[in-house]
């Protein structure tokens, strides 16, 4: 079966017709089947409903893998086995979206929603960090008259605040998180 | 006469959610006590009828009543008892006749629950969630009715989708769903209220953190069951994709989430009440948008049901809400009198912040990713995908993130800090970050991002195992018995919200393992021969056809052994269904501690005795779904109600000692 | 009345809820093919009973009427006749194929037999053809025109109205028109 195969892919045109030359360097063996699979996944099964071609057990699909391993192992490069398979299908089949035009968006957007929900973070904080009045000592660390209670009261605020002995430690001057 | 009984039934639920919807609304605007009653009466009824209606579908499925019209659609002679009940969800009609039950059980609850709580905000809480029962209401007397009238009357019908037979876990999936997804309903009525009185006090805070958390737990295991399901039974061997509709489940959770946390500080500090509620609206409005998606046949998807006159409908109702939400948080939102200190930079407040930054930022590039495609036909003209590459390299930076913030996050103290307290309070969990760094590498994590997955979750594990000990550990000198107690009946939120963080902890690494560590090959195997996968050795040893009622199922037998040891014999099938062209696999999950093997089966011929199989081996998946029963435990935990809610700071010694904000 | 939050929530809204609207009624799964206009990919395939091998590039000059089609398709079936029909009828301008997608040799045998052949079906082991010509289901049907341009993709039965109508748009095209 696998030589009748090998007998009509001669036959057929070279995989990469209409592709140029390869680009990159040929692969076999465990790299091949790694680079196969990687690049399958970045292509869209065309009858599927968002199945990688990696991933669709569709006949269609083993044939584009089989394709994509025949394309590597001659050297293509990935974004011409991908360019060769939108010049198929259109830009449907890539998975990822190609940075043309308006496609730029979908890469900003989310940056520019992390720099704006920051800028608002740190807004936010720089408001409410005005510096209080200094941390009073005395009521604050007064302890219980209950010996019992006030061990308590000492361990808890060891384990809370990381106080050793549950004893406030001295403040260093000017120490502060402010940013 | 069942069909006619069922469309009156929709027709009065209908006239009652319309009815009281309005009956609520004045109530509330008029402080009236007796039309606070007849609100929650109508409730009540609105949720019978719901229920009845529900119940006369189950009836008519399980009668095999091909008159009703969604019977017709989705019943069938042949198919056994539990796929006739759970074919009620399997279509588009009978899923929103499910969701008028879910949300007439929730109205109903929520309408009891909240008995005692101030009378207006109720009912224009009611108001707004009788008026969402009625959109649904009208959905199923008009564009989706599960009652129409059929004639003539066929013998048999087609059964659900074939699909949804395969496994047990269409049983649990939808329902945990939709408990999740129509359970946002009412924190967007209760939010709805605040902003319409322009009160968010202490004693309506609570109920709205409750009823934003019931939904918020059924969600989160909703959402990873349909992505076992999808593992047990799509047979690709992953279990999430980016699918639109995978995302329309995911996106509410995000914003519900960082709900959560900014309600904490709102609970404790009076701040971000504004944010809070706006979260939670859009929670819920994202419930609507992926309902849109998912019917509407607007989005390419796995699951999407057919095109329909829902589409539009629901659009409509999306804008309605849209439009809603944003004048009353205008208009509201300055009224709450949200206190305006947040904290210094480096403090457990501001961790909270950038919790919320990071749900909000994944859950804003989400929707873009899942909407482009749709921006671009519009603009471009062409078609174009955003697919799972995408999503993930935008998710992994995002997750990771939110990992290191699990760790350091708990670990900071409330308030300003010193650096002298931050070093303290962050240094320390680092040893075992990199403990945990170093047990990846020497396990065979190659991964870069997963290396430093591993290395940041033994960071937040560390944090959050001493977190959630605190506790226990000042009783811990009254003996066991005590600590538990304490752990359980006096901090219970405290450690429900940490047994949370620990399940996200598992959940994030084992994702991360799982992605990236996993081995894949796919062979073609004749009777005898054998293929290996790592330690692996697998022998195809025969397929034989069995006939089932409804499919002919070919099934592969495979023999597993690793290392030496002989590990008994899978079976992964192909499916052919009378009614379906291609035959639909099932695949042969062996879950074990560490890792999975996986095999499906890709063309099998039981004349030639040969297979083509798909085996993988994918490492850390079963703890997934173990990290997520911890996050549910979790969440249900944090729900059992405290008995003395006001009393309980001055009952223990433990509390009073510890100032209030300190916790 | 906050406006601030007023403008952020309907800058938000409203572009959501256009980009939706915008869409409706389009159907997703319906994908236009960006092989019209362009040159056909060549090929050359062996015939069905093996006897001879044909050439794309050797068809040049002549209309080539380029079916998709398998055993297992039902609507393949049904326009079998109106091409068999459209191959006589228009013999002398163009070049009937047929091109099988996903199938087995020996169905194939059995099914030409059965209900003949009126122009050469090739095989394409491999399925490479069929991804060069995008095919993503039976039957498609693709008109080249003379200097060997994809004119026209069609999805689905043919009729021969519309066969005729594509075979004399194929022939026009860069016949100075």
């Amino acid at each position: 079966m696998s030589a009748a195969l090998l007998a009509l892919a001669l036959l057929a045109v070279p995989a990469g017709g209409n592709l140029g030359p390869p680009q990159g360097a040929p692969l076999a063996g465990e790299e091949l089947e790694r680079e196969t699979h990687r690049v399958s996944a970045l292509l869209r099964c065309p009858v599927c409903q968002g199945l990688s071609v990696a991933d669709s057990p569709v006949d269609l699909a083993r044939d584009m893998r089989s394709q994509v391993r025949e394309l590597l192992s001659e050297g293509y490069s990935e974004e011409q086995i991908v360019e060769y398979f939108e010049s198929a299908y259109g830009e449907f089949v890539r998975l990822e979206p190609k940075l043309t035009g308006v496609n730029w968006l979908v890469w900003l957007a989310p940056l520019a929603g992390l720099l704006a929900g920051a800028g608002v973070v740190a807004w936010a904080l720089r408001r409410g960090g005005a510096p209080p009045a200094a941390r009073p000592a005395g009521p604050d660390d007064a302890l219980p008259a209950d010996e019992h209670l006030a061990s308590y009261v000492l361990k808890a605020r060891e384990l809370a605040y990381g106080w050793p002995g549950g004893a406030r430690p001295s403040e260093p001057a000017g120490a502060g998180t402010e940013a | 006469m069942v069909p006619l009984l069922g469309r009156s039934l929709i027709l009065l639920s209908l006239l009652v959610a319309i009815l009281g919807a309005m009956l609520a609304f004045a109530a509330a605007a008029r402080r009236s006590a007796g039309g606070a009653l007849w609100t929650r009466r109508a409730a009540y009824a609105f949720a019978a009828i719901m229920a009845l209606a529900n119940g006369l579908m189950v009836y008519a499925l399980l009668a095999r009543d091909f008159s009703v019209g969604y019977v017709a659609q989705v019943g069938s002679r042949a198919v056994p008892a539990w796929v006739a009940v759970v074919s009620l969800w399997s279509s588009l009609e009978g899923s929103i006749l499910f969701w008028g039950l879910v949300l007439g059980a929730y109205v109903a609850a929520a309408t009891w629950n909240l008995r005692k709580a101030p009378a207006d905000q109720v009912s224009y809480a009611t108001g707004v969630w009788l008026a969402t029962g009625a959109f649904f209401a009208f959905l199923l007397a008009g564009p989706a009715q599960p009652f129409a009238t059929v004639s003539p009357v066929l013998e048999d019908g087609p059964g659900p989708n074939p699909l949804l037979q395969n496994h047990l876990l269409m049983i649990a999936h939808p329902p945990f769903l939709y408990l999740g997804y129509v359970g946002m309903t009412i924190p967007f009525g209760l939010a709805s209220a605040a902003l319409l009185t322009g009160r968010l006090g202490a004693d309506f805070l609570r109920p709205l953190r409750l009823w934003l958390m019931l939904p918020w737990t059924f969600l989160t295991v909703a959402i990873v069951l349909g992505g076992w399901w999808a593992y047990e039974v799509l047979g690709w061997g992953g279990y999430w994709a980016w699918d639109p509709v995978e995302n329309a489940s995911f996106l509410p959770w995000l914003t519900a989430t960082a709900a959560l946390h900014s309600g904490l500080l709102m609970e404790r500090k009076g701040i971000l009440k504004g944010w809070t509620v706006t979260l939670i609206q859009a929670s819920f409005l994202l419930t609507i948008l992926g309902t849109f998606m998912t019917r509407s046949g607007v989005f390419n998807s796995v699951h999407s049901f057919t095109q329909s006159a829902i589409g539009p409908t629901l659009l409509v109702f999306l804008a309605v809400a849209l439009i809603w939400s944003v004048v009353l948080l205008a208009t509201g939102i300055d009224r709450l009198g949200s206190s305006r200190e947040i904290g210094a930079a480096a403090s457990r407040e501001s961790m909270f912040l950038m919790n919320n930054l990071l749900f909000v930022l994944f859950t804003f590039t989400v929707l873009i990713g899942t909407v482009f495609p749709l921006v671009v036909e519009a603009v471009r003209g062409v078609q174009m995908s955003v697919g799972r590459p995408y999503f993930d390299r935008m998710a992994v930076p995002i997750g990771v993130s939110l990992l290191l913030l699990l760790g350091v996050g708990p670990a900071l103290p409330w308030g300003r800090a010193t650096s002298e307290e931050v070093r303290r309070a962050l240094l320390p969990p680092a040893a075992s970050g990199l403990v945990a760094g170093a047990l990846g590498l020497a396990l065979g994590v190659e991964n870069g991002w997963t290396l430093l997955t591993v290395a940041f979750g033994g960071y937040a594990l560390h944090v959050t195992l001493k977190q959630l000990w605190v506790p226990a550990r000042l009783r811990v000198g009254s003996g066991l018995g005590a600590a538990a107690a304490e752990l359980l009946l006096g901090s219970r939120r405290r450690t429900a919200g940490y047994l949370v963080h620990l399940g996200a902890i598992l959940i994030i690494v084992s994702i991360a393992v799982s992605s990236t560590e996993g081995r894949s090959t796919e062979v073609e195997l004749a009777a005898g021969e054998s293929a290996t996968l790592g330690a692996y050795t697998l022998t195809f040893v025969g397929a034989e056809e069995v006939q089932e009622p409804h499919r002919v199922s070919t099934i592969a037998r495979v023999a597993v052994r690793h290392g030496g040891r002989d590990l008994g014999v899978v079976e992964p099938r192909m499916n052919q269904y009378e009614m379906q062209r291609q035959p639909i696999g099932t695949p042969a999950v062996r879950t074990g501690l560490t890792e999975d093997l996986y095999l499906s089966v890709m063309n099998v011929d039981p004349a030639g005795q040969r297979v083509g199989l798909l085996a993988l081996v994918n490492p850390m998946v079963g703890w997934i779904w173990v990290a997520t029963g911890i996050m549910g435990l979790g969440g249900v935990l944090a729900l059992v109600p405290v008995r003395r809610p006001q009393r309980r700071p001055a009952a223990s010694p433990v509390a009073a000692a510890v100032p209030e904000g300190m916790r | 009345m906050n406006r601030r939050v007023l403008w952020v929530g309907l800058a938000l809204s409203v572009p959501l809820v256009a980009v939706l609207v915008a869409n409706l009624g389009r159907d997703p799964r319906a994908i236009r093919s960006p092989l019209i206009g362009r040159a056909a990919p060549a090929f050359a395939l062996p015939t069905a009973d093996g006897a001879a091998s044909v050439d794309l590039t050797e068809l040049r000059g002549r209309v080539v009427v380029l079916n998709f089609w398998a055993t297992w398709c039902i609507p393949c079936f049904e326009e079998h006749e109106v091409l068999a029909r459209g191959a006589e009828q228009f013999a002398d301008r163009a070049q009937f194929l047929g091109v099988v997608y996903q199938d087995e040799v020996e169905k194939v045998h059995r099914y030409l037999e059965r209900f003949g052949q009126s122009y050469p079906s090739l095989l394409d082991e491999g399925g490479q053809t069929a991804i060069a010509y995008g095919v993503g289901g039976v039957p498609e049907t693709y008109f080249i025109s003379p200097d060997g341009v994809i004119v026209e993709k069609y999805e689905g039965a043919l009729t021969s109205r519309a066969l005729s109508a594509l075979v004399e748009s194929a022939a026009r095209h860069g016949a100075g028109s």
